[in-house]
Parts: structure tokens; sequence; C-alpha cells
């Protein structure tokens, strides 16, 4: 259960064999690339042409639209409807409906910052699907990320399922002293604390000891940390990681002398 | 040498007017196995922390008297080191489980590789420990799958790898079955014999008989008893102030004076006082 | 008020079968143990009393209520269900207003409402603890608010789950006679337990369960007699019915006066 909130999705493929600081600077990449262009389609192609094909090659195409599907496009589809219709500034008006209207600009900017952000989610998406969350802090606290960020991001990934569980139990436990939790919007505000109270404190001696567990654990110690697991960082990768740098300072680059 | 080595030690928590350990002497040999008992509140846990060097690097409060565990001395040296010699374990599994690791494998791992252990020598180890205490089918599962009694066992696990020196346990075995905790103390009993140092807390009175070489018990912050399982577990005392004593020991207290109960001493485990019983039963019977 | 089942099946939406077909009638006022070990199915089997999980086939009633049809709510004013740990369901700030949570929720007249809170306060030695916030309390005294905040609800029936883990001697003592006064008053009482000794000394009918049915059920003495079929349940007879075994009995006994009993007569 503990998977729930993990994308990762095992596969032989070139693109999960990648180091996970390549496929972060992949996803890096596209996406300042994709922010530093003004075309209308850029951000569009670069999901078409770049995202899916390396979906395809990590051979998790199916699992990759599935994710697009059902929870990227209802956010950008969503921020592109409501932009469309409630933001005025066009001068095109391509419909009008009562009081509304709808112009050609607005519409295309719309377009454009619902397409980045569908870019934007779905590149990280995609390194998610194909790098163990492990490997990834594993990699980037080998990299200097300092080992407390890394441990606060899995450890929260990994409670909040946790958390969702105590949650039900502690509902389970007040219902069955009678409290009445199908009842009317005013009394339910009145439920907060009978099924907030315990959550909370539950929580409270739980980070305490917690903590001593992992400081048990040598998590402070001073001494330089090993892995277990062997994160390849082969010279391919290093090729690819420079051939980003470069990308990202061209696309940077164009756009300051485009403007 | 003993390897703990307390004085007079005395700790209060923080926010608190009475002390929960009140002038403790202690002295433990390396390699020995030493239970402690006593109701909650007795200052078990307490003396756990101070131990594992968690009073008074991690708790606050005030601490008097010498500790000095493993060659190192309270006061005089940083959580790092004692976590490098003495290892804890205590009660709630769930919140010793990292949160940081996906398998039992990794988790296990989680101290060796804070603590910078060459990744062959790592994977070794974590094998060798998991079979010790029995769960390397266990190796891929996530940790948060696990029953609480699994989960218990991946925590003792998580600490023995790291092979302290000193090992402080604080009921380890609250959530295991009758099967579960015999398992566990005869893996703690192994390491003990390898030279590891054991003190731990339990109320499993019939287990500390077959596997503790020593028995201290505490009430109120104060070692009331110390001595052999035999000497302590069966002793008046701990009747009298409520302590957790096996049936065993009771019934053949009840028994001694129903002149049912012959021998200079009572019985702790099933098999003293089988055979303490033994010779009670009229001839005939004996056979059956 | 008794409680029936009849032919329960149940599923988890993990497609666990947690119960492979339970029949079973547990009269008004006994007292029932209910041993196994983990993953038997035993709290899936009482999370059916008061309807916190619903038969995926089969029927629970209590009383004349067929579960399906009442909301745990509703069903609470006739099981109470002690958890087995309290800090998921303590939240007062002191321990009065959380034993009276529950009688409240049941819509008791005040008057009423006080007085259960009261008895059920002495009943478990809470009574110079009251203004305390529970969570000044020990583990082991928020253990017995947890106890008294569903023993005020004064239902006919009451169900404990684990109550004697991570408990001391004093507190086991102290849960062993609660259990004591309810059966006096004649409730229904229905207690998980791994606590195999805990439940040979306080509990008449014992039920064994294994991987979602029941193995054995019967008078304890009956029970702790089929040794071959406990082993299967992986449970251990308590410590002085291993004792007359090993020395020969031919009685089950199940407690130190039974055995002592035993041992009198047999030592003639």
């Amino acid at each position: 259960m503990n998977d729930r909130l993990s994308f990762y999705r095992k596969k032989n493929s070139p693109i999960h064999a990648l180091n996970p600081f390549t496929k972060l600077m992949l996803a890096l990449a596209l996406i300042i690339y994709g922010l530093s262009g003004d075309g209308l389609w850029t951000a569009t192609i670069m999901v078409g042409l770049v995202l899916l094909p390396l979906a395809l090659v990590a051979k998790l195409l199916r699992e990759y639209i599935g994710v697009a599907v059902r929870l990227i496009l209802p956010t950008a589809g969503f921020m592109f409807v409501m932009q469309s219709i409630f933001i005025p500034g066009g001068t095109t008006e391509i419909f009008r409906l009562g009081f509304i209207s709808v112009e050609l600009e607005t519409v295309q900017r719309s377009y454009l910052i619902a397409s980045r952000i569908f870019l934007f989610i779905s590149a990280f998406v995609l390194l998610l699907l194909t790098t163990h969350p492990s490997e990834l802090m594993s990699d980037l606290t080998r990299r200097g990320l300092p080992p407390q960020f890394a441990y606060v991001i899995i450890s929260t990934l990994q409670i909040i399922p946790q958390m969702q569980a105590k949650a039900q139990t502690i509902i389970a436990a007040q219902r069955s002293r009678g409290l009445d939790t199908e009842s009317s919007f005013f009394k339910r505000v009145g439920l907060l604390v009978p099924l907030a109270g315990p959550l909370v404190f539950g929580s409270l001696v739980e980070v305490e000891e917690r903590a001593i567990a992992i400081e048990a654990r040598g998590f402070t110690s001073t001494r330089p940390k090993t892995f277990l697991r062997d994160i390849p960082d082969t010279p391919t990768d290093k090729v690819i990681r420079w051939a980003l740098v470069i990308f990202i300072l061209l696309s940077l680059a164009a756009r300051i002398w485009q403007s | 040498m003993a390897i703990v080595n307390l004085t007079n030690v005395t700790y209060k928590y923080p926010l608190t007017e009475t002390p929960a350990l009140k002038n403790i002497n202690l002295q433990v040999e390396e390699g020995q196995f030493v239970a402690v008992i006593g109701p909650n509140g007795a200052g078990k846990s307490t003396l756990c922390y101070t131990l594992a060097g968690f009073i008074p690097h991690f708790f606050k409060g005030e601490l008097s008297g010498m500790v000095e565990v493993a060659g190192i001395e309270s006061g005089k040296s940083s959580l790092h080191e004692w976590v490098l010699n003495v290892g804890l374990a205590f009660q709630n599994p769930f919140n010793q489980i990292s949160g940081a690791k996906y398998t039992v494998f990794e988790e296990i791992a989680f101290g060796l590789e804070n603590i910078g252990v060459p990744r062959d020598e790592m994977k070794v180890r974590v094998e060798e420990a998991m079979k010790l205490t029995g769960i390397s089918d266990l190796a891929d599962r996530s940790p948060y799958s696990l029953s609480g009694g699994q989960q218990q066992r991946v925590a003792l696990t998580s600490i023995l790898v790291m092979q302290p020196k000193v090992l402080v346990l604080d009921e380890p075995t609250s959530q295991l079955d009758p099967i579960g905790t015999r398992e566990v103390f005869s893996a703690i009993r192994k390491m003990a014999e390898r030279g590891m140092t054991v003190i731990m807390a339990e109320h499993k009175v019939e287990w500390i008989a077959h596997f503790a070489d020593r028995v201290i018990a505490l009430l109120e912050g104060e070692i009331l008893l110390d001595g052999t399982p035999r000497e302590v577990l069966t002793s008046d005392l701990l009747a009298e102030k409520g302590f957790g004593i096996s049936r065993y020991t009771s019934a053949a207290r009840k028994a001694r004076t129903l002149g049912l109960w012959k021998r200079d001493y009572l019985p702790v485990t099933l098999e003293e006082a089988a055979e303490g019983f033994a010779p009670s039963l009229s001839p005939e019977r004996r056979g059956e | 008020m008794n409680i029936e089942i009849c032919n329960l099946h149940f599923t988890y939406p993990s497609g666990v079968q947690a119960l492979r077909g339970i029949s079973l009638t547990i009269e008004a006022s006994e007292q029932v143990g209910i041993v196994g070990q983990n993953g038997a199915g035993k709290t899936t089997l009482v999370r059916h009393f008061n309807g916190l999980l619903q038969p995926t086939s089969g029927e629970v009633k209590i009383g004349d209520w067929d579960t399906r049809q009442y909301s745990v709510a509703k069903l609470a004013s006739r099981v109470g269900y002690v958890f087995q740990n309290p800090d998921e369901q303590l939240f007062s700030r002191d321990v009065r207003t959380e034993v009276a949570f529950g009688p409240k929720n049941l819509g008791y007249p005040k008057e009423q409402v006080q007085a259960l809170v009261t008895d059920a306060l002495e009943m478990t030695q809470l009574s110079d603890k009251t203004e305390t916030n529970p969570y000044d309390l020990s583990p082991t005294w928020r253990k017995m608010v947890a106890i008294a905040s569903v023993i005020a609800m004064d239902t006919p029936i009451v169900i404990f789950d684990e109550p004697t883990t991570g408990q001391d001697a004093a507190s086991v003592a102290r849960i062993a006679n609660v259990i004591r006064v309810l059966r006096e008053r004649g409730k229904t009482v229905v207690t998980i337990t791994h606590d195999i000794d805990f439940c040979a000394e306080n509990f008449e009918r014992v039920i064994a369960m294994s991987q979602g049915q029941i193995l054995l059920d019967g008078r304890v003495n009956d029970v702790l007699g089929q040794e071959d079929i406990l082993a299967t349940t992986y449970v251990d007879p308590p410590q002085l019915t291993r004792l007359g075994r090993r020395l020969g009995f031919r009685e089950t006994v199940r407690n130190e006066a039974e055995f002592l009993a035993v041992l009198h007569k047999q030592s003639l």
C-alpha cells in the first residue's frame, strides 16, 4: 500500500538505466525550453516529439498516457477553460455567450499556459515513472543534497498513506462511541475535534519517537555516508548531461537575444 | 572489566518534580544478558535511554552521577559516538520504521549507510542479521505492509546489524506472539554468546528466566533487586510490590503453604515446576 | 441481548478473504474470549458486531437488529467497542469530559450521564484523576480512560480488542476486575486476546480462530484440552494447563485454584 504514492514502474529500458540526475536534468531542460519560447505550440510539440517517444522507449507509454489523462489533463484542461472564459483582454471575438465573450487572444494565451503546465508536470511524471524514489534521493544526496532534505521528501510520501489509515481508525473508534458522522454540515464541524485531536497528538509522540529511532541508526552521523544501491553513472550519462547543459544555455541565450 | 558503569545516577525529566531514576548503581560485564523488570512507570524506559546516551544528549533535564557505557562517558561525548557503540530499539515498532526506505532490506541497511559501511560488507551484514532474527523472507516487502510483530523484528534487526558493543532493548517483544517471542529471545541470547552485552526491559518473566543471565527489578526509579533470574523472579518482594510473576512461581508459593511444594527454592520455568511438583504426586499417579 | 451470526463471509477490497463462513451465537450475559494468531480474523469478526464492517455475505444480528440496517452510531447504543490503542480516540481536555463523550452521544439525560461517568471512573480506578488531561497520564492509565469511556455508555454488549497488550501486572489486574464487574452486572463481554493465561482466567467460553474460521468453541477447559487443534492456531495453552499436562493430570486445569485442587487430590 506504500506504493500508492510512488509512480515508479520497474522495466528494463535504456531510460530506466540512465542515472537519476541525468533524467532530472532532462526534465529541467524540457521545462526550461518549453517556458522560454513564445511559440504557441512549443510545449505541445515537446510533449509529442520528446516525452511520448521517451515514454515509448521506457516501455511505459500506456502508463504515461494513463497518468496524463487521469491526473494532468483535468487540471490543465480546467485552467484552459476557466482562463479562456473569464480573463478578458482580447480583441478578436470568437463567440459570445450572454455576457461572456471569448476572444482568440485569450484562448491562445490560455492554451499556452495550460500546455506549459502539462509539459511541466508530465516531464516530472516520466522521471518518477522511470526512477525509483530511493535511487533519486540517494543519488541527489551523494551529489550534495542535504540528507535531511531527502529524508523529509521520502518519508512524507510514505507517511501520508499511514496517516490516512490512522484517520480511518480514529473515525471508526469515535463512531463506535456513538459519534454520528453522517449528520448535517453544522454538526460535522463539531466532529473536527474528536477526529483531529488524536491525529495531532499521536503525531507529536510519533515525531519524537521517530527522531530517536533514526538518530539511533546514525542518521546525523558525521561519517561520510555510503549507499546500498549502486546507482550507475556512465560516460553516456555524462555526455547527455553536458549536451543538456549546452541545450539549456542555448535556449536561454536565444530567449534573451530575442527580447 | 565492566562495560556498563553507572554510579549514583539520578535523572529528572524537564518540567517534572520527582526523579525518574534515583541513585542507580549498576555494573554489567561484557557479554552479559541482563533483563530489567518493573511495573510501567518504574523507570525502565528512562534507564534504557540513559544507557543509550539519549539521556542527556536528546532529552534534556537534570542528570547527575556518572554514566559510562562501552568506554564513553556521558557529558564528555556526542550522540554519534554513543550510537556507534550502543544500539537502542524500543517498544512501538511502527515509529521505528525510518520511512526513508521502500523495502525491508533497504530499511535494515539504512543505519549502515549512515555510518558509512562499504556496500559489499553492508549486504553481507544485512543478510546475516535477517537470518539471525528469522526475517529473510521479508527482504523485498515494504516495511509498512508488515504486521506489528514483523515490524518489531525489523526494528530489532535494524539495530543488530549495526553490531553495537552494547544492545539496549525496551520491550522488544510486546507485539509478538509466544512463538515470535521465543525466537527473538533466542536470537538475542545468541548475540550475547558472541560477546554483545544486552540490557533488555521486558515483562515476559518466563522467557527471561529461560534466557537471561541476570535480572534487575526496578521500582519507582530505584533498583529493588539485582541477581540471578531465580533469586530475583522468585523473591517474595516481587509479589508484594505488584510485579508480574510467573504462574509457576505463584502456584508453587501457594502449594508450599499446603505442603505440596517441598523444594527450598521456587520454580520460574515449566521445567523447574514439573520437576519440583512431581515428588508431591502419589506414586501410582506419577507414571501416567 | 444475543449476538447471532449466520454464515458470515467477509472479503477485504484488497481481495483478502478474512472470514470464511462463521456461524455463532453469543447469548446475553456470556463472557467470551477469542484467541488465534495475527491474521486469523479475530478483529475482522468483532468489527462486524457494531457495524464497522458489513458482511460480504451472511448476516449479523444484535438482538433484533440486523447490522446492515443500522448505522455504527446507532449500534453504539447496543455494542461498546474498546479499541486497542487509546491514543487513537482520546481528545478531551480532562478525563471526565472524555468519558462523558460516549453517553452524551447516545442521548442519555444529563443526570444519567453524570451517574454513568462517575460509575465508570470508579470501576476503572480513575476517580482521583477526573480533572487530569488524558495525555498527562501514562499509557497504562490512558488505556483505563479508553475503557471507562466505553463502559460509561452502559451498553448490553462490550467488546475489548487486545486489552492487555503493553499493560503491566497491576493494569492487567484492573482490567480483569472491570470484566468481573461487567459479568456481575449481566453484560455480554467479548474479548480478543493474545494472552492465553488472561483468557483462561477470566472467560468461561473460548473461541479459537484460524484462517477466518472457528476451529474450537466451547467451555474454556474443553477448548484448552484440545491441545492438537489448539496447536494449529499457534496458541500455546496457559502456563498452568501445560504444567498440569506435564504432571499427568487427567483433567485440564486453567487457573491456579484448579491446579492446586487437582494437585491436592492427586497427592493423596
